[in-house]
C-alpha cells in the first residue's frame, strides 16, 4: 500500500515538475520526484538504491542543476513603446535602446525577453520581479524604488506655445513635476497634440524627444509655434529593479565601455540624426 | 500488486522524460527531461527484481529475497547518471556563455560556420 | 516532426507495457545465501558488486572518473569572467554545518566499512560523503577548502582520473580474492573516488557559476 502511495506522489511531483513554465519549479519538483522515487526503493526492498538515489539524486543533481540555472535565463525587459528609442519592428523589437539591450544580453549571457507595458505599469513590473529592466524613453531623475543607469542619451523638456491659454503636461513622471493646478494631463502625446489642434489648450509641455515625433508624424497644429527650452538637462536611462545588483553593475560597465569607443555616440547619430 | 504499479510508474516516467526532451526546446529542460526518464529506467529494474512480500537480499532477513542482481546494476547506474549529467550540464553552460542562448531552434538558426573564438 | 516523436514514445511506452505484461507472473529466484557467503558478504549486492561483477564496476569507475575529469577540462576551458559577490555570512548555517559534518562523515564512513553485512556499499558512501562536502562548500565556498597543491581546474580532475586508475589496478590485483578485507578495502576506496569525483564537479561548478 505504501508503495503505491508512493508511487504516486513521486508521479505526480514528476508531472508537475515537468509542466511548469518556471526552470526553477521545474528543478525543484524533480528533486522532490527524487525523493519520493528513493521512498518507493525503500519499499521495494532495495536498501542500498534508496540511499544512493537520495544522497544523489536529491542532493547533488539538484544542486548542479541550480548553479546551472544561475546566471542564465531569461532577461525580462519591461518595454514601453518610444518611436527612435525603442520599438516594434514587425515582431521583433528595435531602436536604439535595444541596439544596448541586446549587447546586455550577450554579456549576461541571457536570452532577453521584451515585455510590452503601459508607461504606468513599469514600476510595477520591476518591483513585483515580473521584469528586471524598464526601457523606452524613462526620464525619471530619481526614484527610491529603483536603480537607475547612467545617462543614456540626453535630452531636454521643452514648452511648445501656439498662443497663450490653458497648458496641457504629458503624464510623464519629470512632466508631471512641474504641473500646476489646472493644467491638463495627457497619458498619450497624441491626446496632447489633439488637445492642441482642437483648442483645448495652447501650450504644451513635452520631451524633445515626443515633440519631434509628433512633428515628425504632422500631428501638430502650426508649423510656427513657439518653444521654449526649460530646465537643466535630462537624460533617458534604464531602470533596474533593486535586487537586480547584478544586471545593474552589468549595465554601467557596459554603458561606460560604449562611451568610450564613440558607439554611442554613433548609435545617438544613427537614429536621432 | 507493488511490483506491478511501479513498472507502470517507471514506464509512465520514461515516456514523460522523453516527451519533455521531445517538446521542450530548452537545453536544460530537455536534460531535466532526461534526467526523469533515467529514474524511470531505474526504477524498473529495482520493480522487475522484487517479489511479492520479499525482504532485502541480506542474509539473515526471513521470507522471500528479492533479486540482488538488477539492484546491483543500477547501483552504479546511479552515480554513473550524475557524473555524466554534470558533464552535460557543463556543455550547456559552455553553449550559454558561448552562443548567449539555450534554445535549441535559436542555436540551429545562429549555427556559426567555425567555431567562435574565445 | 513532434506528431512522429509522440506517436513513438506512445509506441515505446505500449511495447514496454506489453513486454513486461508477458514476463509475469515473475519466476522463482535460485538460492544465492552460499554464493553470497562464499564471497565473505553477508549482503547480496555487495557480494555482486565487488565479487562477481567486479570488472563490471572498476570500469563503471572509470567511466565516472572519465566524465568528471571531462567535467574539468570543459569547466577549465570556459574560464571565469564575472566573479560573483560573496554571500552575506550566514551564523545559522555556519553552526548547523560545524554540527552535521562529524555525523555525516562518521555515517558516510559506517555505510562504506559495513556495506558488506548490510545495507550500504562505496557508492552510496560515497554519495553522502559528497552530500556532505556540498554542505561544507554552501557554509565556506570551494575555493578556500581546496588544498593549495590541487588548485587548478585540470589539475583537480586529474586527481579523480588517477584515482580511479589506481582503482582499477588494485581493482584487478585482487580480482576473484575473497573475504572481508578485500571488500572493505574497495568499498572505502570506490567511497572516496565517488566522493572526490563529487567535489570536482561541486568546485569546477562553482568555478564556472559563481561561490555558493
Amino acid at each position: 500500500m505504501g508503495t503505491l502511495v508512493l508511487c504516486g506522489l513521486a508521479g505526480a511531483l514528476a508531472v508537475f515538475a515537468l509542466t511548469r513554465r518556471r526552470l526553477l519549479l521545474g528543478v525543484i519538483g524533480v528533486g522532490a520526484h527524487s525523493l519520493a522515487l528513493a521512498g518507493v526503493y525503500l519499499f521495494l526492498s532495495a536498501p542500498d538504491v534508496a540511499l544512493a538515489e537520495a544522497s544523489i539524486g536529491f542532493g547533488l543533481v539538484t544542486f548542479i542543476f541550480l548553479l546551472a540555472l544561475r546566471r542564465s535565463g531569461r532577461l525580462v525587459v519591461a518595454a514601453v513603446e518610444c518611436f527612435p528609442l525603442l520599438y516594434q519592428e514587425g515582431d521583433r523589437p528595435a531602436g536604439l535602446e535595444w541596439e544596448i539591450l541586446a549587447r546586455l544580453g550577450d554579456r549576461l549571457h541571457r536570452e532577453v525577453h521584451v515585455l510590452w507595458v503601459c508607461r504606468g505599469d513599469v514600476s510595477g513590473a520591476l518591483a513585483s520581479g515580473e521584469a528586471e529592466l524598464a526601457a523606452g524613453g524613462f526620464l525619471v531623475r530619481s526614484d527610491p524604488g529603483l536603480r537607475l543607469s547612467r545617462p543614456v542619451v540626453p535630452t531636454r523638456l521643452v514648452e511648445v506655445a501656439v498662443g497663450p491659454g490653458r497648458r496641457v503636461v504629458l503624464a510623464h513622471p519629470c512632466c508631471e513635476a512641474l504641473a500646476q493646478s489646472g493644467d491638463l494631463r495627457c497619458e498619450e502625446p497624441e491626446e496632447l497634440a489633439r488637445a492642441l489642434c482642437s483648442g483645448e489648450a495652447c501650450r504644451a509641455v513635452l520631451d524633445l524627444l515626443t515633440f519631434r515625433e509628433l512633428g515628425l508624424k504632422g500631428a501638430w497644429p502650426e508649423e510656427n509655434c513657439a518653444i521654449r527650452v526649460l530646465e537643466d538637462p535630462l537624460a533617458y536611462r534604464f531602470a533596474v529593479a533593486l535586487d537586480a545588483a547584478e544586471v545593474h553593475q552589468a549595465l554601467e560597465e557596459l554603458l561606460a565601455e560604449l562611451e568610450d569607443r564613440g558607439v554611442l555616440a554613433d548609435l545617438v547619430r544613427r537614429y536621432l540624426g | 500488486m507493488e511490483a506491478q504499479g511501479a513498472l507502470a510508474l517507471a514506464i509512465g516516467l520514461v515516456g514523460l522524460g522523453l516527451w519533455t526532451v521531445l517538446v521542450r526546446r530548452n537545453l536544460v529542460w530537455k536534460l531535466l527531461g532526461l534526467n526523469v526518464a533515467g529514474g524511470g529506467a531505474i526504477l524498473f529494474l529495482v520493480a522487475l527484481a522484487h517479489r511479492e512480500k520479499a525482504g532485502p537480499a541480506l542474509e539473515g532477513v526471513p521470507g522471500p529475497h528479492v533479486d540482488p542482481l538488477p539492484q546491483a546494476l543500477v547501483l552504479t547506474a546511479i552515480v554513473i547518471h550524475f557524473a555524466v549529467l554534470a558533464l552535460a550540464l557543463v556543455y550547456v553552460i559552455f553553449l550559454s556563455e558561448r552562443r548567449h542562448t539555450q534554445d535549441v531552434r535559436k542555436l540551429e538558426e545562429t549555427c556559426p560556420t567555425r567555431w567562435p573564438e574565445s | 516532426m513532434k506528431v512522429l516523436g509522440g506517436l513513438g514514445i506512445v509506441g515505446l511506452v505500449v511495447l514496454l507495457v506489453w513486454l513486461t505484461w508477458s514476463c509475469f507472473p515473475l519466476g522463482e529466484l535460485p538460492p544465492w545465501e552460499e554464493a553470497t557467503a562464499a564471497w565473505g558478504s553477508k549482503n547480496a549486492v555487495a557480494a555482486i558488486v565487488l565479487g562477481a561483477r567486479l570488472w563490471d564496476t572498476l570500469f563503471e569507475v572509470l567511466v565516472y572518473a572519465l566524465a568528471i575529469a571531462g567535467v574539468a577540462l570543459a569547466a577549465g576551458s570556459l574560464g571565469t569572467k564575472a566573479v560573483l559577490p560573496p554571500l552575506p555570512e550566514t551564523p545559522l548555517l555556519h553552526l548547523a554545518v560545524a554540527l552535521l559534518l562529524g555525523p555525516i562523515g562518521v555515517f558516510g564512513l559506517y555505510v562504506a566499512v559495513s556495506g558488506h553485512l548490510g545495507p550500504g556499499g562505496g557508492f552510496p558512501a560515497g554519495a553522502l560523503v559528497g552530500s556532505g562536502l556540498l554542505l561544507l562548500a554552501l557554509a565556506r565556498g570551494t575555493r578556500g577548502l581546496t588544498p593549495g597543491w590541487a588548485g587548478g581546474a585540470w589539475e583537480t580532475g586529474k586527481f579523480a582520473v588517477t584515482g580511479a586508475i589506481l582503482l582499477l589496478g588494485l581493482g584487478v590485483l585482487v580480482l576473484g580474492a575473497r573475504g572481508e578485507p578485500v571488500l572493505v578495502g574497495l568499498n572505502v576506496l570506490i567511497a572516496l573516488e565517488v566522493a572526490l569525483g563529487a567535489w570536482v564537479v561541486l568546485r569546477e561548478f562553482a568555478h564556472v557559476r559563481g561561490e555558493m
